[in-house]
């Protein structure tokens, strides 16, 4: 018994699994995806205001941009940006490589008078990755 | 062979110290060898306990009466099953099954997260360590369950053994124990990683993510646990009662309420990052609650049914408590930057303030549980005079606060996460709310006065509304979407989202509680001493005793009345209550004549007999049966919770969809 507590030969280590630094943005990304799934979810069920569900859906993108905000900076100081990420961010949907006018979405086809790094209507980045403002 | 079990203790209790060290020194100075060596010590630990257990085990099977734990705890008469039971039957040898099962617990912990959880593993293991050198420390020093019967220190033997106690020998009571435990000491795993994640400030909510199972399945088997107990009280003591507020009950009530609140406000974390430091605080809490349930169990500092002797083990569990609260207070006021919210409640009106008012009222039924527990303790230190507090003060105290936490069950899934407009609450409130009232009045029309009754009926009508309308939108937007049937519709939906569904399922088990408590105050009751040929009258039926007899068995003897049981003159049944007295424990247990319908259960019981003449108590309850649906309701509504969802599983290809109606820039 001792033995089996003292003799650890190298290969008996556990290799860890790749823990990508971003996993915690990940976390907080999928569960904000899913929060405005059930928004909208609710939204059709009519249990919610016009009102609530604009507000809400408004914060809820707001704090996505925060958290990709972050993700950037994590990127940069990792020094992965440009380039791939580490760790395919899990709910990111794919960017689309489509090259695009500065203040249109390349998703929606959404307008807005200012350059937004994401887009107001469905949350999607707008600037395709790897072309920095 | 008791000599190898008392051995594999003191073993085990020097690998968990070995452990501890290891983990800590080698997280510390970054040695993974080290670490990886503390978490073998667990499996070593694990593989001990076992031993020992396996020894004890054998001892109790084979009827050992050199060892004293054998010899009052089983005798030759008793059925195996039984036998085995009586691992758990007494003061040492529970102790070491808590030992085993958090061995166990810990085994399993380090299995399924040494590839996940690098960082946070050698603090859990530490802890987990802790706690079982706790617990192997009264195995093996205080409360041996090796100890051999010695005259003029010779080991000697008894001829049989005391057996166990009569009452206990039925088959909800023999699983009763080992859920408690399960539930008990469950909770000291979620406590681990979260403490563990503390100590790493380790980023996000992986703690949460990693013990959400495993808090719902503690707190299930806490749940069936207390279900069984109080199944086991109604069907065997005779008495006729499910809860009788006794300390030892309150124990295991406390940590299940405590965790109740836990399971809800960790999803506010889940969702918005809120409340780190409260869901610290609830499972820490809980975890508390956990030893001090089984401190209260084993000390015998208060007087309760569950009559353990009073033993020296107290002090040790004060100590353990004291210096685990102290080291858990320190740990999170020393991290309470890390543990900052990460945003804040935007209105008053919205799911999430619901979910802290059921915290709130969860926490406050926990305080006054414990003040009522503890109370005869509290006024003997200060008037060396003990005064319990009964069922009455409880009831008076926690009836409202029930109806209050059922009013919010039905009110959550009418507000929206974060704010509600008063114009979604009118429409979402309307119907649920008029037919609230309809039933109220509907109720008072036929004569119902008591004002709890009331209110708790036309509570459960709104929450079934609610919930029943929750699941009947959501399938028809998903079955007009997908033009499937409404039932395949009912089960896409519920596995879109199984926490949430099986959550609702699980408040529908707590409605049908509520249906069966509200019985209560209708409940009927005739004690009459009667021969032959007499009959007795309980609310609407008439019992016509036809006989009375009595009979010897092997390790008891029996008295017995058959009884003709008619309801308005219509014959039902021949029932047969029976009183047994067993002769190696000189104890009598009652075999009661239940006859169980959703309406109303007819209940008797023999309680003696003088000459020719017995006593025979006869009730009838309304209601009660909803009580056992509700529970198994309950189990079926968490088991449903831990379906994964499907959602959660294919997150990965989800998008923001969604159609705004009104456009705002995001800037960042």
């Amino acid at each position: 018994m001792v033995g089996y507590l003292v003799l650890i030969r190298p290969g008996d280590l556990p290799k860890a699994a790749p823990v990508s630094p971003f996993r915690h943005l990940d976390e907080r990304k999928a569960a904000i995806y899913e929060n405005l799934r059930d928004l909208q979810f609710e939204y059709r069920l009519d249990k919610l205001s016009d009102e609530d569900y604009n507000t809400t859906k408004i914060e809820l993108q707001k704090e996505l941009a925060k958290v990709r905000a972050e993700e950037d900076r994590l990127k940069l100081e990792l020094g992965q940006l440009p380039g791939r990420s580490a760790a395919p961010a899990m709910a990111v949907p794919a960017p689309t490589p489509v090259a695009v006018k500065k203040n249109v979405c390349p998703s929606c086809g959404a307008q807005f008078e200012k350059a937004l790094k994401f887009c107001g209507e469905c949350g999607k980045p707008i600037l395709a990755k790897g072309e920095v403002a | 062979m008791e000599n190898v079990g008392a051995l594999a203790l003191l073993l085990a209790f020097c690998i968990s110290l070995y452990a501890i060290v290891s983990s800590v020194v080698g997280r510390l100075k970054g040695k993974p060898f080290l670490t990886l060596s503390g978490e073998r010590a667990v499996l070593a630990v694990w593989a001990l306990v076992s031993t020992a257990a396996g020894i004890l085990v054998y001892a109790l099977l084979t009827g050992d009466y050199r060892m004293a734990y054998v010899a009052s705890h089983t005798n030759r008469e008793m059925p195996g099953f039984y036998k085995f039971a009586a691992w758990w039957g007494g003061q040492e040898g529970s102790l070491l099954f808590w030992s085993w099962l958090l061995s166990s617990y810990a085994a399993v912990a380090v299995l399924t997260s040494r590839k996940t959880h690098r960082n946070l593993l050698p603090w859990v293991v530490a802890i987990l360590s802790t706690i079982q050198l706790f617990f192997l420390i009264l195995n093996t020093f205080i409360a041996s369950p090796f100890q051999v019967l010695a005259v003029d220190r010779v080991v000697t033997s008894v001829a049989d053994g005391m057996g166990l106690n009569p009452l206990l020998q039925y088959w909800a009571m023999v699983i009763h124990p080992p859920f408690l435990y399960l539930g008990y000491v469950g909770f000291a795993v979620p406590f681990a990683f979260a403490m563990a994640s503390l100590i790493e400030k380790a980023p996000g909510e992986s703690w949460i993510h990693t013990t959400r199972r495993w808090s719902i399945v503690t707190w299930l088997f806490q749940g069936m646990g207390i279900g069984l107990g109080s199944a086991w009280a109604y069907h065997v003591l005779g008495w006729g009662g499910y809860w009788m507020w006794d300390p030892v009950e309150n124990a295991s009530l406390l940590p299940w309420l405590a965790a109740t609140a836990f399971l809800h406000s960790v999803m506010m974390q889940e969702k918005k990052g809120m409340m780190k430091v409260w869901n610290m605080v609830l499972i820490s809490s809980t975890f508390f609650l956990c030893i001090f349930g089984t401190f209260l169990t084993r000390s015998g500092i208060v007087s309760s049914v569950h009559a353990f002797a009073e033993s020296p083990i107290g002090k040790y569990f004060v100590a353990f408590l004291a210096l685990s609260i102290a080291s858990t207070v320190w740990l999170i006021l020393d991290r309470l930057n890390y543990l900052r919210s990460e945003s804040d409640l935007e209105s008053v009106v919205s799911r999430e303030s619901s979910f802290l008012f059921n915290n709130l009222i969860l926490l406050a039924s926990c305080f006054a549980v414990l003040w009522g527990t503890l109370f005869p303790v509290i006024t003997e230190k200060l008037s060396n005079e003990k005064i319990s507090l009964d069922a009455v003060w409880f009831n008076r105290l926690m009836v409202p606060i029930g109806l209050a936490l059922l009013f919010l069950t039905g009110v959550g899934p009418l507000f929206a996460w974060r704010r509600t407009s008063i114009d979604s609450l009118r429409k979402n409130f309307q119907w649920p709310g008029i037919g609230t009232l309809v039933t109220a009045a509907t109720l008072f029309a036929f004569g119902m006065r008591y004002p709890y009754s009331i209110i708790s009926l036309s509570l459960c009508f709104f929450v079934t509304a609610t919930i029943v309308l929750e699941f009947f939108r959501g399938a028809n937007a998903i079955s007009e979407k997908t033009k499937s049937g409404f039932i395949p519709a009912v089960i896409e939906l519920t596995h879109r989202n199984t926490r949430r569904y099986g959550g609702y399922l699980v408040h529908m088990g707590m409605v049908l509680l509520f249906i069966g408590w509200s019985g209560h105050p209708f409940n009927q009751t005739a004690v009459g001493e009667v021969a032959k040929g007499a009959v007795m009258q309980v609310g609407s039926y008439k019992l016509k005793v036809l006989d009375l007899t009595e009979g010897e068995m092997s390790n008891y003897s029996w008295e017995t009345a058959k009884l003709e049981v008619t309801k308005n003159g219509e014959f039902l049944e021949i029932v047969e209550p029976t009183r047994r007295f067993y002769k190696a424990a000189q104890q009598a247990t009652a075999v009661v004549a239940l006859r169980s319908r959703l309406n109303e259960d007819l209940y008797i019981n023999y309680a003696a007999r003088s000459g020719d003449k017995a006593t025979l108590q006869a009730y009838v309850f309304p209601l009660v049966e909803w009580i056992w649906i509700g529970i198994l309701v309950v189990i079926g509504g968490t088991l449903v919770c831990l379906v994964p969802s499907k959602v959660a599983r294919a997150y990965t290809r989800t998008e923001v969809v969604g159609v705004a109606k009104a456009n705002a820039p995001v800037e960042v």
